[in-house]
């Protein structure tokens, strides 16, 4: 007689289960109070006018006004707005790159690796709103003029807006590349952890470190470029690259506009931060799959079909030429 | 002859390598590279601190580049008086040590709730964990400082401009990059054989002895990383910290954002130092800027490795 298997869940599971909640509950009450709720308030009150009286706040329904005031009244924000996406696009890129190029010349032994992942570190040790301030405006951060190249200058003359962007990135290009700090270790983590073996019988095969690089490093950790990207694009943000953030800010304690126009500037910023995030999980996604040995043989056994439907049809091809060629023969 | 050819293959060996990435020319290329970025990376540094030294005149002398001709230390000095010196740091000290304490006891639980249980919607929380260090943090703050605003209003009890609306932020899992913090330790506490905590619950510990007899004193090194992390973090937020606190406490970074109006202010009462004239100038501003930083960097030179192997090795993504 065939023993009966039973999916029975363990008692020793079940208890610690209902253990799980009692470490995770602070969290998720402070998570559903000062960030779910919070979240999904700042959309009601950025249709509503809200004052602050003697029997608390007070919303009064105004429609999509603050809206209204922040894309087109407040000659500021929209600008700001658009200086801060134009940034975040040339930005990025730039500090991942770099962060990846540092993570791998730095992968490996060799002298004085400490000291150069010391330096590299050091900025997010030191990185704050005000001193990033402060660096800025003494114009201690900028490198060479980017003004007296020529190619700049063509820019320049056929887009503004972007040249701002490009001459802000080389003028300041210091502090931006100090935003490449925590990138830079995750890019190092992620390198220790590709197995060795790959490199070898990579090189056993013929490939060049080019090669190497191409085809097994880089699509290895493209999971943490994800990762990287998504950090600095929300890093970026909380820093006075950022001019939104300090507008919010003005406008919370602003008591004309009030909370309802903060709420709106808010909401505009998010969506266009969470579109940006958006695109760059679009563009980075992991397309490629995980082939298991059943995939394989799946596929092994197509390509077989396949050849054997090319070969008959060619056959039936062959079969059908020479009929013809027998009926031409014929006449 | 047949020297000399045995010789220029030996160089052209040394210098190309087998595999190019063990030669020379690539080995130099990567130091020259890696010196570079450096400079780039210390170059706001390097100024800021010749900055610091340089009088009035080696300011305004356009022959100097780095090295000041009559180096001062006064602007320290002034720079130590308008920013109120040892009282800005002792607040900001206690201030961000007390944050990131909660930051990293909440994080800690957090973390080991996600490593080692099970319960339902699991993954979706472990989502929303992520998503709350996404969410931009003005769209969260305005609510927050609402609902702060109205509890200080019904108990009466003063909570704008003191550390409580952060602090009960911390305890809620919701301070600075506590997502990041959260999934340091998950990822360190994933990689803790499940075996011992079977082990001690087979031996009769409860779940909270478990968490603390084997789980937390394995991972001193991970909770000193994730607080020194938190204490820096904390030390060097200024826009949350901004709107809660704003004037009310004198806090470093935000003292700096404020040194220009302070300065102005105070600059009647420091006159009669030698020169006479006290304007605002760069010098006083780098000044200020390098004692802000000082302490963050003295405290890194000597625990940077902390820092950096405690998430080079853990790891902030997981797999």
């Amino acid at each position: 007689m065939a023993k009966k298997h039973v999916k029975r869940k363990s008692a020793f599971k079940e208890i610690s289960n209902r253990s799980g909640y009692k470490f995770f509950l602070p969290w998720l009450i402070g998570f559903l109070a000062f960030t779910a709720f919070p979240f999904i308030y700042t959309i009601y009150l950025s249709f509503n006018q809200v004052t602050l009286t003697v029997f608390g706040w007070q919303a009064t329904w105004t429609g999509i006004a603050n809206y209204v005031t922040a894309l087109l009244r407040n000659p500021n924000y929209t600008p700001a707005l658009i200086q801060f996406i134009l940034a975040e696009i040339v930005y990025v890129p730039v500090i991942v790159t770099v962060a990846l190029i540092l993570a791998i010349l730095m992968n490996g032994d060799f002298k004085f690796r400490t000291l150069f992942r010391i330096i590299y570190f050091l900025p997010v040790i030191v990185i704050s709103g005000t001193v990033m301030t402060q660096l800025m405006d003494s114009g201690n951060v900028q490198i060479g003029n980017v003004r007296r190249v020529f190619i700049f200058q063509i820019l320049e003359s056929y887009s503004p807006q972007l040249a701002d962007v490009i001459l802000f990135l080389f003028n300041n290009f210091a502090i931006v590349l100090w935003f490449s700090g925590i990138p830079i270790v995750l890019f190092l983590n992620g390198l220790q952890k590709i197995n060795p073996q790959l490199h070898e019988a990579a090189q056993i095969d013929g490939a060049t470190g080019w090669q190497i690089l191409w085809k097994i490093t880089l699509p290895i950790i493209k999971p943490i470029i994800l990762v990287a990207t998504i950090f600095t694009i929300v890093q970026l943000g909380m820093f006075p690259i950022n001019p939104v953030y300090g507008m919010i800010q003005t406008a919370i304690f602003d008591t004309v506009g009030g909370l309802g126009v903060a709420s709106a500037y808010a909401w505009i910023y998010s969506l266009a931060v969470l579109v940006l995030l958006g695109f760059a999980f679009f563009v980075l996604k992991d397309r490629s799959k995980d082939y298991t040995a059943v995939d394989i043989k799946r596929l092994q056994e197509e390509n077989i079909e396949k050849m054997r439907k090319r070969v008959r049809r060619d056959q039936q091809f062959k079969a059908f030429m020479r009929k013809v060629d027998f009926k031409r023969g014929k006449n | 002859m047949e020297k000399t050819k045995r010789w220029a293959s030996r160089l052209k060996r040394n210098l190309l390598g087998y595999n190019l990435s063990d030669g020379w020319l690539y080995k130099i290329a990567v130091y020259v590279l890696l010196i570079a970025i450096a400079y780039v990376f210390l170059y706001p540094l390097f100024r800021m601190i010749s900055m610091t030294f340089m009088s009035t005149i080696d300011i305004i002398n356009p022959e100097i580049d780095w090295i000041p001709i009559n180096p001062t230390g006064l602007n320290l000095v002034v720079a130590w008086t308008v920013l109120s010196m040892p009282w800005t740091l002792l607040n900001s000290m206690w201030y961000s040590g007390v944050l990131a304490l909660a930051q990293t006891f909440i994080s800690a639980l957090t973390g080991y709730a996600f490593a080692r249980y099970e319960f339902k919607f699991k993954n979706f929380w472990f989502m929303m964990v992520l998503l709350s260090f996404v969410i931009p943090i003005p769209v969260v703050l305005i609510p927050r400082w609402m609902m702060f605003i109205t509890a200080q209003n019904i108990t009466g009890f003063k909570l704008i401009g003191t550390i409580f609306p952060q602090l009960m932020l911390a305890i809620a899992g919701q301070g600075i990059y506590s997502a990041i913090l959260i999934l340091i330790f998950y990822n360190f506490f994933k990689m803790i054989p499940i075996v011992l905590d079977e082990a001690a619950k087979i031996d009769g510990a409860s779940n909270w002895q478990v968490f603390y007899h084997i789980i937390l004193k394995m991972s001193l090194p991970t909770i000193v990383t994730v607080f020194l992390f938190a204490f820096v973090w904390n030390y060097n937020e200024t826009y949350v910290t901004g709107t809660f606190v704003r004037t009310a406490m004198k806090l470093m970074p935000l003292q700096l954002g404020l040194f220009d109006s302070i300065f102005e202010r105070m600059s009647a009462p420091i006159q009669g130092a030698p020169g006479g004239q006290f304007r605002l100038n760069e010098s006083y501003k780098m000044a200020a800027t390098l004692i802000t930083m000082a302490p963050m960097m003295i405290m890194y030179l000597f625990v940077q490795k902390q820092f950096v192997e405690g998430i080079e090795k853990t790891g902030i993504t997981g797999e």
